[in-house]
């Protein structure tokens, strides 16, 4: 991997030569918080920040999005709106582009699926590294670092960024920008290994998710689940903020009066009574607490079973957004207790 | 193949559902010419009060015995009877306080002719009738209205979601008044097809689309106490617009 280095009070200049690769959206303040949105200016642009209320999957799964459209006479047409939009994100943190390398195993795998790839394939991404609050813990779940998935990654290291070249693209960028990158010194690569154990270090939050899938396991008639069952209000909110959730549902709207019609993409949770429910009114998860349940299974378990590791990174964002303050870290420390977990 | 016949009727309710259809601008033109309106007092006086309809739309409570009598005459007109708004599906702000004295309140206001006065305690339709597809919302959205009618021409139930408005308020990314703010915000209770109006404005959602299928009011009750704000006042919060669904 090649690695450079920028001034910090280049950055302003380097976004504007990126322009020229596509639109560049950042993290910018929203109603208190923060979404990755396309900036009309550069200064609106919020590199400093926790979180995006949204993680950026909504760029590559998109809240709603038309599938294809069906007109009888005209068969099947496909739908390829905004699918080779050229999209320059900018700011991503470790674990959210970690989440992305977890999605490409979904929406990759056995059933590919072509509107992801289709923005997988156009979307540019640009990291910046953080430091952890009290809602992370990505660093127990081994997605605190990447070594792959970005174009370019900046590293704060005080005067410069530290800027890893993930890509062709990434060095095209590098390239466009003349001499506006720098060879790192010995001091810088020193700065960087500084920060990087203090940020280690910096970590409120610690999880151990080795064996954890062998403890849910055993842990599966637990007291918790109808514990966190009666708290849950299936608002649905923790699976809508999640970078590695990606169930959706999938419905036909039609055209008033015609019978030509869309194929829609929704997003949905397991959190509610509908996604289990199947023809002839069966419903495989009719309880809150089998739905809770079946979430951290999913996660824990079911996606380390099936791709080797947990589908969650641990960026906080369930926590943060829960009304009843369903926490991911205390349910699973609790898991782990001797206590066998429960509470009545 | 004739026009499919259809009537719009109000009980007791404020108009504003059979107001959201004429509001229907864009769409007005296409939905006269797909259906054949024969049956609506509120557009026009020349109407077929007799008919068979293919399709009522019935908005407003059961609040008279006037009322009753008119749901059950439209009932046995219709093939298809849909109940449109808050007050129709779960008896709406009128429904709120079932142990109201009303009797006492009724010579009160009307004076020794209130004991002869035609009042009832509000009813969602479906506890009078059978009703075959609910359209909620105080007042109806246009597009669930539009496209629930496109499902109906075909043949297929309409489309609508059962989930939280707080899904579509994160859809639009807003921030949080209940978890940020502390605010009393009944979007995680109340079912969405809004896209979170409230909110997205930084205003708390009161509730008036009714619950969602998976309401959980035992917990949101904990937790707004919690909060600090009265067990009394989170009950008369959640049954503003519909004192049934919390009793589920
Ligand atoms: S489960 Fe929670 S902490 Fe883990 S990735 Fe999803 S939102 Fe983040
Ligand atoms: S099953 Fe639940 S936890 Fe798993 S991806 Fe779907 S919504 Fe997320
Ligand atoms: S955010 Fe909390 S209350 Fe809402 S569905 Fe998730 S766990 Fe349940
Ligand atoms: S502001 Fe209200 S509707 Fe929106 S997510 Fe928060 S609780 Fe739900
Ligand atoms: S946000 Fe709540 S109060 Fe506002 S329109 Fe939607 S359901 Fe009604």
């Amino acid at each position: 991997m090649k690695i450079l280095k920028l001034r910090k009070d280049r950055l302003d200049f380097f976004a504007s030569v990126v322009q020229q690769f596509g639109e560049v959206h950042a993290p910018v303040e929203v109603d208190g918080g923060y979404a990755f949105r396309r900036l009309s200016r550069w200064s609106e642009a919020r590199l400093n920040y926790p979180r995006t209320i949204l993680p950026p999957k909504k760029y590559f799964l998109p809240q709603r999005e038309t599938l294809f459209r069906f007109v009888p006479e005209k068969g099947y047409v496909p739908s390829a709106e905004g699918l080779d939009t050229r999209i320059i994100l900018f700011g991503m943190h470790a674990c959210d582009i970690y989440s992305l390398n977890i999605l490409d195993m979904v929406f990759g795998g056995a059933y590919p699926d072509p509107y992801y790839q289709a923005r997988r394939k156009h979307i540019v991404i640009i990291g910046i590294d953080c430091i952890p609050d009290k809602h992370c813990f990505c660093r127990s779940m081994r997605a605190d670092f990447v070594d792959h998935g970005f174009d370019l990654f900046f590293y704060d290291i005080g005067d410069y960024y530290l800027t890893m070249v993930g890509t062709a693209l990434g060095d095209d960028m590098v390239l466009a920008t003349g001499p506006l990158f720098e060879q790192p010194a010995e001091a810088d690569v020193d700065e960087y290994k500084r920060r990087s154990s203090n940020k280690r270090a910096a970590f409120q939050l610690e999880v151990e998710i080795r064996d954890l899938p062998e403890i849910f396991e055993m842990e599966y008639q637990s007291g918790i689940w109808d514990e966190l069952g009666e708290k849950c209000l299936s608002c649905g909110s923790c699976s809508m903020v999640c970078p590695t959730c990606y169930c959706y549902d999938v419905a036909d709207s039609a055209d008033l009066g015609t019978r030509d019609g869309a194929r829609m993409r929704i997003w949905d949770s397991c959190l509610f009574s509908t996604h289990a429910l199947v023809a002839g009114g069966e419903n495989f998860r009719h309880s809150r607490a089998s739905r809770i349940k079946f979430r951290f299974y999913h996660k824990q378990r079911g996606f380390v079973a099936e791709y080797g590791r947990p589908s969650c990174v641990g960026c906080g964002r369930c926590v943060a957004a829960c009304p009843v303050k369903i926490d991911i870290v205390e349910v699973l420390e609790r898991l782990r207790g001797v206590q066998h977990a429960v509470s009545h | 193949m004739s026009k499919p016949t259809a009537g719009i009727f109000g009980l007791t309710g404020c108009a504003g559902d059979q107001l959201v259809i004429l509001n229907c601008e864009d769409q007005l033109l296409d939905l006269v010419a797909l259906i054949d309106i024969r049956d609506f007092l509120m557009a026009g006086s020349a109407n077929d009060t007799g008919c068979d309809l293919d399709i009522a739309f019935v908005e407003g409570a059961v609040m008279s015995k006037r009322d009753e009598q008119a749901l059950r005459r439209v009932r046995a007109r219709a093939r298809t009877l849909v109940a449109i708004g808050t007050c129709a599906v779960w008896g709406g702000v009128a429904a709120t306080d079932e142990s109201a004295p009303r009797d006492a309140w009724l010579e009160e206001v009307y004076g020794p002719t209130g004991a002869d006065y035609d009042s009832l305690p509000a009813r969602a339709l479906h506890e009078v009738v059978q009703v075959d597809y609910q359209i909620t919302g105080c007042p109806i959205e246009k597009d669930e209205f539009v496209s629930a009618v496109a499902n109906l021409l075909n043949g297929d139930a309409p489309l609508l979601p059962q989930y939280a408005v707080c899904v579509e308020c994160k859809f639009r990314e807003c921030g949080c008044l209940l978890t940020e703010r502390g605010e009393v915000c009944c979007g995680p209770m109340t079912v969405a097809g809004c896209n979170a109006r409230c909110p997205a404005l930084r205003i708390p959602c009161v509730g008036c689309r009714g619950p969602a299928a998976d309401a959980n009011f035992a917990s949101a009750t904990a937790m707004f106490t919690e909060g600090g704000v009265s067990p009394q006042d989170v009950a008369r919060k959640l049954r503003t617009f519909a004192p049934q669904g919390v009793q589920q």
